[in-house]
């Protein structure tokens, strides 16, 4: 069989950084497969050299077998390649019609529209897109799922065949994965060809045929799903093995109280809520930002970790060092009255760089010069710092790769077992589940308890029950 | 007297006002304020000493009336574009453009139409203050909580509110300074250097103190430097002229512009901006 689209000994090379070290990779018609890794693995460069947004170093691009010179995204959907980019491209204010027309390249084009047969799989995949979807409507105004199927579409106008997804399930509810991987399941089997990158193993084991590891810019895994196992994957994807959080420690004394959701000192409790369900409101109220509740409760000192972490958490242009004093500006360690005492406080973000196993270059770096996983663990630092009776922490994995979500979830289990409560949120419900004591539903700002023995399934309905779409 | 001495002499006192004003720029900056009244509050602050001084007798309280000048000035922008919101590029063109008219009506007024015989008394401005302006503004700016917690306002509006700390307070109180500052300036260059007001005198030195900020690298110790550096480049056109070149001054005006954009188009001059730096709390 004829690969739909393949890369032959691809390299790139930024700077003195190998992204790309000799990566073949190919994916066929009728068959989605899975491009899995950690952040910086190189699954996003390989995506945009086949997509022509990056020129390779050596290494050739074939689609349907002939060689081609992919040198632009224009020559590349020419020849049936469309791609879902990582975050929203659509243009805010333009509607539905207008963002089409865009990626159409002209006013009128028939994308614009919802198809009006379903001869083609990809007519199949865009009528199904366009399920709720007012071609009228402002692309701003749209909920985040249709955002997604919006990007989607746009991937679609020029009549694309081959899709390249990067992350596309991000951001989405638990039913809209679903939904998306089953679309994405059927576009494949009507002729279509997929290459799916995520760093979520259930989305890959749930709709991939083939997988493909990378790792530091090059293919460790390359095998069909049923002959793979997932912690085989996990472990390729991050070079050896996971070890195990430590054991729950809950001591009895609560923390927090907010109606059904109680938090006790060393335990991990778990909010699930869908997008927009008041978990934002929620965790800001009990991390005393907002008014509270009535009868509610969280102990102080309270320590907050926001989920959009280099806008609201950190301040990216800043030093590790100067991050850290921000914020404990009273804290004895390092100020004498209205003065700071940098020495000091470089001191003591060297400590915490040791601690937490920063990877940065010393405490004077800024933190936009870090990985995201780093940045989080400044930020947890950060927390740690203050010497908390709470933490809570909102969406704390979000754009963290595995490993540093699994360490982050270990390091969470950590400050749980010297006391502190901690309750987290994640719009991932297998995250919430796997990774809190008890868990809580929230839905339309409204808290409900979840009896121990729910089944995902329970979880799930009880998060979704009267929310349209 | 000695050329070189003379040379120096008119490089500091040209400096002078240019400086006062870009470190108050900078402070404002720093908070992500872009001020561009700076023009105007200069101006401003050159009537206001020039008239503080002429009725008091005292160059020194002249100093004082300046400052307030620019003090109103930089008040009004406070108004309409940090708690009004207006887009800061506008309120600032529009406040120098109508301190131009507003400076210039007020002098006929008060002097008339010639607005002739204004002698004023003058002072002999230090280096020393100047030092003293760049020590405290270091060490505000870089060793104390308050300075830490301005540049956050700056860089990360959304993080700052995040932890507490009230945005528009400091970028007002940051935008005050700033217009004391810019204040100041115009005073020197009315009581230190000129002797006298004129309308329009400023003469797009708010301007140059801006780019003054950009060269400086919105750095207290950079902004110093370019202050100096601009005041030698000037001086230099007087040196030519003492040595029989004659040199178009617009020319010399035009230079620490052509310095700043050489430098920020490409000779690897990293410099990088509050990233916050004009934009609005939404």
């Amino acid at each position: 069989m004829t690969a739909a689209l393949a890369l032959h000994g691809v390299s790139k090379a930024f700077g003195t950084n190998r992204a790309l070290n000799d990566v073949s990779f190919a994916v066929g018609r009728g068959e989605v497969h899975a491009l899995v890794g950690e952040n910086g693995a190189g699954k996003s460069t390989l995506m945009r050299v086949a997509f022509g947004l990056i020129p390779p170093d050596a290494g050739e691009v074939t689609i349907d077998g002939n060689a081609a010179r992919v040198e632009s995204p224009r020559v590349a959907r020419a020849a049936g390649v469309g791609m879902v980019h990582q975050h929203f491209t659509s243009i805010g204010s333009f509607t539905v019609e207008e963002n089409l027309w865009l990626a159409a390249g002209r006013v009128g084009h028939p994308s614009g529209r919802p198809p009006i047969s379903n001869a083609t799989a990809v007519d199949e995949l865009r009528a199904a897109l366009w399920r709720g979807l007012d071609r009228t409507a402002a692309a701003e105004t749209l909920p985040v799922s249709a955002k997604q199927r919006l990007e989607l579409l746009q991937a679609l106008a020029t009549g694309a065949d081959i899709l390249l997804l990067d992350e596309p399930t991000a951001l989405l509810a638990p039913a809209e994965i679903e939904a998306l991987l089953a679309l994405l399941r059927s576009f494949a089997r009507g002729g279509g060809a997929v290459v799916l990158i995520s760093h979520k193993l259930s989305d890959v084991f749930a709709v991939a045929d083939r997988i493909t590891v990378l790792r530091r810019g090059r293919v460790v895994l390359e095998g069909r799903r049923s002959e793979l196992t997932s912690p085989e994957v996990a472990a390729a994807m991050v070079g050896g093995e996971i070890e195990p959080p430590p054991a729950p420690a809950a001591t009895g004394a609560v923390r927090i109280e907010a109606g059904p959701l109680r938090v006790q000192a060393g335990e991990v409790v778990g909010i699930a809520a869908i997008e927009g369900n008041g978990q934002r409101s929620l965790l800001r109220a009990l991390a005393g930002l907002e008014p509270m509740a009535s009868g509610w409760r969280s102990e102080a000192p309270v320590a907050f970790l926001p989920g959009d972490r280099t806008t609201e958490g950190l301040i990216a242009g800043f030093s590790l060092t100067e991050n850290l004093v921000l914020g404990h500006d009273r804290d004895a360690r390092w100020t004498r009255g209205p003065w700071i005492d940098w020495g000091e406080a470089e001191r003591w973000m060297g400590v915490l760089i040791d601690r937490f196993e920063i990877k940065a270059g010393s405490p004077r770096v800024p933190v936009s010069s870090l990985s995201g996983g780093n940045q989080q663990k400044v930020l947890f630092a950060k927390i740690a710092a203050s010497s908390p009776a709470v933490v809570i922490a909102e969406n704390p994995t979000r754009g963290l790769d595995f490993k540093a979500t699994v360490e982050l979830h270990h390091e969470l289990r950590r400050l749980a077992s010297t006391g502190v409560a901690v309750l987290f949120h994640s719009p991932d419900l297998d995250e919430v589940l796997s990774h809190s004591d008890r868990v809580v539903v929230l839905r339309g700002g409204e808290l409900l308890p979840v009896r121990s023995t729910a089944t995902r399934a329970e979880v799930g309905t009880m998060m979704a029950a009267g929310v349209g779409g | 007297m000695d050329p070189t001495v003379d040379f120096l002499a008119a490089a500091i006192r040209i400096a002078t006002p240019l400086l006062l004003a870009a470190l108050g720029e900078m402070l404002t900056e720093r908070s992500g304020v872009l001020n561009l009244s700076v023009e105007g509050a200069m101006l401003a602050g050159c009537l206001a000493s020039a008239l503080g001084a002429h009725w008091s007798g005292s160059p020194y309280f002249g100093l004082a009336t300046g400052a307030l000048g620019g003090l109103a000035v930089a008040t009004v922008f406070s108004l309409v574009a940090i708690r009004g919101r207006v887009d800061q590029v506008i309120v600032g063109t529009a406040l120098t453009l109508g301190t131009i008219g507003v400076t210039g009506l007020w002098y006929r007024w008060a002097f008339g139409a010639e607005g002739l015989g204004l002698t004023l008394p003058t002072v002999v401005w230090t280096p020393t203050v100047i030092a003293g302006a760049l020590v405290v503004t270091v060490s505000v700016l870089l060793r104390s909580t308050i300075g830490l917690r301005l540049r956050a306002v700056g860089e990360s509006a959304v993080a700052a509110r995040a932890i507490g700390i009230g945005v528009e307070r400091y970028r007002a109180a940051a935008t005050a300074v700033g217009g004391l500052l810019a204040g100041l300036g115009g005073a020197t260059l009315v009581l230190g250097q000129v002797g006298t007001f004129a309308e329009r005198m400023t003469a797009g030195r708010g301007f140059i103190a801006i780019a003054i900020v950009v060269l400086g690298r919105w750095h207290p110790i950079g902004v110093m430097l370019a202050a100096v550096g601009f005041g030698a480049l000037t001086a230099l056109q007087f040196a030519f002229q003492a040595v029989g070149i004659a040199l178009p001054y617009q020319l010399f005006l035009m230079l620490p512009y052509l310095v700043a954009l050489a430098a920020l188009a490409g000779f690897g001059w990293r410099a990088r901006a509050p990233a916050d730096l004009g934009r609005s709390l939404s």
